[in-house]
């Protein structure tokens, strides 16, 4: 299995863009990210100022001998201190510390500041983004995958600023640092302090190239046994009915330990690394030891920069340790940034035009013309349908599943765009509205009633703060849903969990119908629930429905017969075309489609009777 | 904690070996500033031969050091990962065998998360903790000795910094901790309200709620905004106050050991072994702090690993001499089911989802259970299955009550086609011989061709060998449903449940699979939970239940002579079924 790491372009131009589209986000803290990196070279410059000081001290104080005389800017104040030399140092050394404390801090939390601000500023880009793509856009894409969008490729993309890039950034000064230094101080101890390097590079380069196989087999591999684990525990009925344990549990066991060999294969590399980079150390240090040594019996070096030499060696290879991993997180950003920029530059297909055209009257009269539509190029959904609702008129839609019944009411509030032909509201071609002067006009009430998480108030309400708990109140009443809210122990304020778990279906569809009557539109297009309720839930629907329709155009998908044989016109669906429309009785008058329906279900009835009634008698 | 105890004896030699090469890591560790410091008495007191014999002991110290450490390190850290694997195992074995009871009680993401992120903080525990454990002391009192050997007093005005660091770190870890756990919840947060805004789009997009909808997330994301800042806060100090507590240990030394070094109490070369000693200890100070976090994370972690260890099995019974033969006849003897038995209500104020049922279905007959979302028709077939347990009565099979058959025994004798397809992310073939794994491919291929499946495996490239998709995505939920009938079918029971089997397939295709069936199925038992008219007419016998009872129960053309629910139900049905038909 190919992991999505490996199948990046790794293009350094490429990866260029995606740095410069990361900048977009940040530039509007330029200032800050600015002053966070000229920290940078300030931290690295305390840092390594320290064992300067050692050496100082030791070549001036501890071991002095002829020729040592302080730098130029040290020599006055050592004078004015006289006895007290040492403590002139201390008080160096403690400035230093201070010094590379708060610039330290000052950097990371800058960094941190920059990255947060302009990260969540990148999260709701891409949330407001998302939500105006267009249907089609979320047919395609599962929710999950969305939601990592918007968590964890932002996430990686943090690790990058808060451990990973810029700190790689403060390593490469640190080390170029210790070089310039370790060479003005002297340089033949300095080439032997880095003879070291050249080997090692080779050394880390090996590593690295074998971690990141380990690391691409452990990212596969543990997908492989959390998706199996997920898929066992979500189907483990079927594990129990099939009386399959003994095979899944040797299945999972070969998973588990192919991912835990993997694990351990990376920590053999990584303590290797890790303990090769410290041993490499050590042994310089004994390297610096035996030659400044030498140079130092000789009087060639002073003990202090010995000293100092030691403590840089050590500084030096502390940096290299985890070279790789931060390496690692780079790309890791890398890709998740390349996935958030895909998914930005989605394009939004359906949108309010940019001179949207107001009718001259909104009576709420619709008119589909010729319309074709297909979700899926050849596979035609809708074949040329064209009919016309007056205002007011109640219309009932009905036919086969796939018949494309609930397609045309997605077409008319603007959910997809049609191929060809026209569909006009109010006169005006759905394309040429204000988009949300449009749905606000069109109450949409759904099959599967989707609930927020919040209280009643905010369900029904949505974004219309401008009604009040009492009008809110009032569409409950008018939806017959206020019977059961008041059972409710808190209320219109009685919190409702995701997706409506503590309503039944019944429940929830009084509260669309709710929200429907809260937004008071001129056109109400409907999908009539199947799910059965008990009677008296049914009753109140019943009810609800007729206050729902009252001096409302209506366009319901019908499911129940009473729904059917009340409209003022029903429309037979089937196969994408628009076979037969007229009033209950008309149709049946027709004696066509709708009629033979009718007949057919009593001929069947009769037949159905009978048939089973012959059986009942073979057996 | 003693389970954990139990997992780690298990691999107790590797561990001493890892702990032993621990020790001699920290043991070379805390020797080179020593070494350290008579190469700087060699170097004062001019003695090149003598320098050079210390140079080769650092480096031979350095040597053996890194194949210690390199040692120490994997072993222990592969420890942690086989004792991790263990666990493991041994949970998943246990979630194979639990109940239904226990599945209510945790859902699947809370599990996941149970299996990963918990068994991660168990592992880093047995990994990273017990590594600290074994190092941190060592090198203390390693430290300590030379230290105090050289000069007691200027050992104890160095280590002055580290007892305020340790004392800082074991707060601030503590926050730390607190801290990032609220940054995790406020992404788990920030994802969650993607989820619902995704998966009701229609309705944001139909109800205008777009900008009302990002004002909330806005908030949510500002929210988490100064969660990470106040965590990055915290993290910021940690690194500094690290290194300052080593700078200020170090001035320490400069000054206070530089004048004793004037006044010739100590020597220069003490005095650098001292900066030596130093440095060394400040990484296993700070790790002391993350040393109790990480066994304080692991021990709750554990904890909640544990509930699933002590998660009550489903009574097993011993196994029955041979194999079980039935001939099929199947009893509901006035059972009585309700999921809260305690509280004898459920949330919607029904105290049972069923209530005195009593079916008789004989050997080889068909029994067809019809009624609304909700009636009970399900929770009858998983107390036929065992999972669920009646609350009252008893469910037989053969006149034996089932609770009285082993489990694994009643299955083998139930093959079931579950309403919901719950098909594994492997191949067609896979899923199909799912309950007989010996089956050979003749078998699949009949038990494809009698559930309808053989004209959509034509139409795929790769057959039988097609990987479905991760919980069956490419898929249709019609294909899906035939491979289970097809799983359903090879697994050869004398009885056969359909739950609701051929909701999500075509009437067309329904027919010719029934007409499948029919041949399928001779000799079986049948059991057929349907709100289709076509697939129960037939059956010699049909079942109406109503809120948890039955209400009508007779031939269908007794129930439709009736007039009651069942006739009213077909009706319906066949509305819909012509339409279809058009």
């Amino acid at each position: 299995m190919e992991s999505e790491l490996e199948r990046r372009r790794p293009t350094a131009s490429y990866d260029w863009g995606l740095l410069r589209w990361i900048w977009a986000f940040v530039r509007p803290y330029r200032a800050m990210f600015w002053f966070s990196i000229v920290l940078m070279p300030l931290n690295t410059a305390f840092s390594l100022a320290q064992p300067y000081m050692i050496k100082l001290t030791v070549d001036l104080f501890l071991s002095p001998r002829a020729g040592h005389h302080p730098p130029v800017w040290l020599a006055p104040l050592l004078r004015n201190a006289g006895a007290h030399g040492l403590a002139v140092m201390g008080a160096i050394y403690v400035l230093l510390l201070a010094g590379e404390f708060g610039s330290f801090y000052g950097q990371f939390y800058l960094t941190n500041i920059v990255a947060q601000y302009s990260l969540s500023d990148l999260r709701l880009a891409l949330f407001e983004h998302v939500e105006r793509l267009p249907m089609a856009f979320f047919d395609r894409n599962p929710v999950g995958r969305l939601v990592s969008r918007m968590t964890t490729d932002i996430d990686a993309i943090n690790e990058m600023f808060g451990a990973g890039s810029l700190t790689l950034l403060i390593d490469l000064l640190t080390l170029s640092g210790i070089i310039v230094i370790m060479f003005s101080l002297s340089l033949r101890l300095a080439l032997w302090a880095l003879v070291s390097i050249p080997p090692l590079l080779v050394v880390i380069r090996f590593f690295q190239v074998r971690a990141r196989v380990v690391y691409g087999q452990i990212r596969d591999r543990l997908a492989a046994l959390n998706s199996y684990l997920s898929e066992a525990i979500g189907g483990v009925s079927i594990v129990q009915l099939f009386t399959r344990h003994a095979e899944t549990a040797r299945e999972f066991d070969l998973l588990n330990r192919r991912n835990r060999d993997a694990q351990m294969m990376a920590n053999v590399y990584e303590a290797g690394l890790f303990s090769l980079i410290e041993a490499i150390s050590t042994i310089t240090i004994g390297l610096i030891v035996w030659i400044g040594g030498g140079e130092a019996i000789h009087r060639l070096v002073g003990l202090g920069t010995l000293v100092a030499f030691i403590e840089y060696a050590r500084q030096f290879f502390m940096p290299l340790r985890d070279v790789s991993s931060k390496y690692t997180v780079l790309q890791s950003a890398l890709a998740s940034a390349e996935r958030l920029e895909a998914l930005m530059r989605e394009p939004v297909t359906i949108d309010s035009p940019a001179r949207p055209r107001t009718p001259a009257a909104k009576s709420g009269s619709i008119v589909f013309d010729q319309v074709h539509f297909s979700y899926r190029r050849g596979e035609p959904v809708l074949k040329g349908i064209s009919f016309a609702i007056e205002p007011g008129q109640k219309a009932a839609i009905v036919g086969a599943t796939g018949s494309g019944k609930s397609t045309i009411i997605k077409l008319l509030n603007r959910f997809y765009d049609v191929d060809s032909g026209r569909i006009l509201v109010d006169g005006v071609d759905v394309r040429d509205w204000d988009l949300r002067e449009l749905r606000r006009n069109i109450g949409l009430v759904q099959q599967d009633v989707q609930i927020f998480t919040g209280s009643i108030l905010d369900n029904v309400r949505l974004s219309r703060m401008d009604l009040s708990e009492a009008e809110i109140t009032a569409a409950l009443q008018r939806a017959q849903a206020l019977g059961f809210v008041q059972r409710l122990p808190a209320r219109v304020h009685e919190d409702l969990r995701e997706r409506g778990s503590n309503l039944s279906a019944g429940q929830r569809q009084l509260l669309s119908f709710a929200r429907a009557l809260a937004y008071d539109p001129r056109i109400l297009v409907m999908d009539e629930a199947t799910s059965s309720v008990d009677s008296e839930t049914e009753r109140l629907i019943q009810l609800a429905l007729v206050e729902l329709l009252a001096g409302r155009t209506a366009l319901i998908v019908a499911h129940r017969l009473s729904t059917i044989e009340k409209a003022d016109r029903i429309m037979v669906f089937s196969h994408g075309e628009l076979r037969e429309s007229g009033t209950h009785d008309e149709l049946l008058a027709r004696r066509g489609l709708y009629y033979r329906l009718f007949e057919l279900q009593y001929a069947r009835l009769r037949g159905g009777e009978a048939g089973a009634g012959a059986e009942g008698q073979s057996r | 904690m003693r389970r954990l105890f139990g997992y780690m004896r298990g691999v107790g030699w590797r561990y001493a070996f890892g702990v032993l090469c621990t020790f001699a890591t920290a043991t070379l560790a805390m020797l080179v500033p020593y070494l350290l410091k008579t190469g700087i008495d060699a170097i004062q007191a001019g003695q090149y031969v003598r320098l050079s014999h210390i140079a080769a002991a650092i480096g031979g110290a350095a040597i053996l050091m890194g194949v210690a450490r390199w040692f120490s390190r994997f072993t222990i850290f592969n420890c942690g990962r086989d004792i991790e694997y263990e666990i493991r195992k041994d949970l998943f074995e246990r979630l194979m065998l639990l109940g239904g009871g226990f599945y209510e009680r945790l859902r699947t993401g809370d599990l996941m998360s149970r299996m990963i992120n918990d068994l991660s903080a168990v592992r880093m525990m047995a990994g990273m903790g017990v590594l600290s454990i074994a190092d941190t002391p060592l090198r203390y009192i390693f430290a300590l000795s030379f230290m105090f050997s050289m000069n007691a007093r200027l050992t104890l005005a160095t280590l002055a910094p580290y007892l305020v660091l340790f004392a800082v770190m074991k707060r601030l870890t503590r926050s730390l901790m607190e801290r990032s756990l609220r940054v995790q919840e406020g992404l788990a947060e920030i994802g969650s309200k993607v989820q619902e805004s995704m998966t009701g789009i229609h309705v944001i997009k139909a109800y205008c709620v777009q900008e009302h909808d990002a004002q909330t997330f806005r908030q949510l994301n500002d929210e988490f905004n100064q969660q990470g800042l106040a965590l990055a806060r915290l993290r910021g100090s940690m690194m500094p106050l690290v290194r300052s507590t080593v700078a200020t240990a170090v001035m320490i030394v400069l000054i206070y050991g530089g004048t004793l070094v004037q006044r010739n109490a100590v020597t220069l070369g003490e005095l650098i072994a001292f900066i030596g000693y130093v440095g060394q200890l400040a990484w296993p100070t700070t790790s002391l702090g993350w040393m109790i976090s990480i066994y304080q994370r692991g021990k709750a972690a554990m904890r909640r690993l544990e509930e699933i260890y002590d998660a009550a099995l489903p009574a097993s019974l011993p196994a029955l001499n041979g194999e079980l033969e039935i001939a099929g006849q199947v009893e509901w003897e006035n059972v009585s089911f309700s999921y809260f038995p305690r509280l004898g209500a459920d949330t919607n104020g029904q105290p049972y989802a069923l209530r005195e049922i009593n079916v008789k279905v004989e050997a080889g007959t068909k029994l067809a259970i019809v009624g609304r979302t909700g009636a009970g028709k399900t929770t009858m077939i998983k107390l036929l299955t065992r999972l669920l347990e009646p609350t009252g009565g008893r469910v037989l099979i053969d006149g034996r009550d089932v609770r009285e058959i082993p489990l694994n025994e009643l299955r083998r004798v139930i093959g079931v086609v579950p309403q919901e397809a719950n098909l594994f992310s492997q191949t067609i073939a896979y899923n199909v011989a799912f309950g007989r794994i010996d089956a050979g491919r003749g078998e699949i291929l009949d038990a494809v061709r009698v559930a309808g499946l053989d004209g959509d495996l034509a139409a795929m490239p790769r057959g039988l060998e097609t990987v479905v998709g991760e919980r069956g995505m490419s898929l249709s939920g019609g294909q899906k449903q035939r491979v289970t009938i097809a799983r359903a079918l090879i697994y050869d029971a004398p009885v056969l449940v359909l739950d609701d089997a051929l909701a999500s397939v075509d009437t067309e295709t329904e027919r010719m699979v029934l007409e499948n069936l029919t041949e399928g199925v001779r000799g079986r038992t049948t059991i057929v939970v349907s709100h289709r008219a076509s697939t129960v007419r037939d059956a010699d016998q049909i079942v109406v239940l109503d809120g948890g009872r039955v209400a009508e129960c007779g031939t269908h053309a007794e129930l439709m002579a009736a007039g009651g629910i069942y006739a009213e139900l077909f009706r319906r049905q066949l509305l819909e079924e012509e339409l279809a038909a058009y």
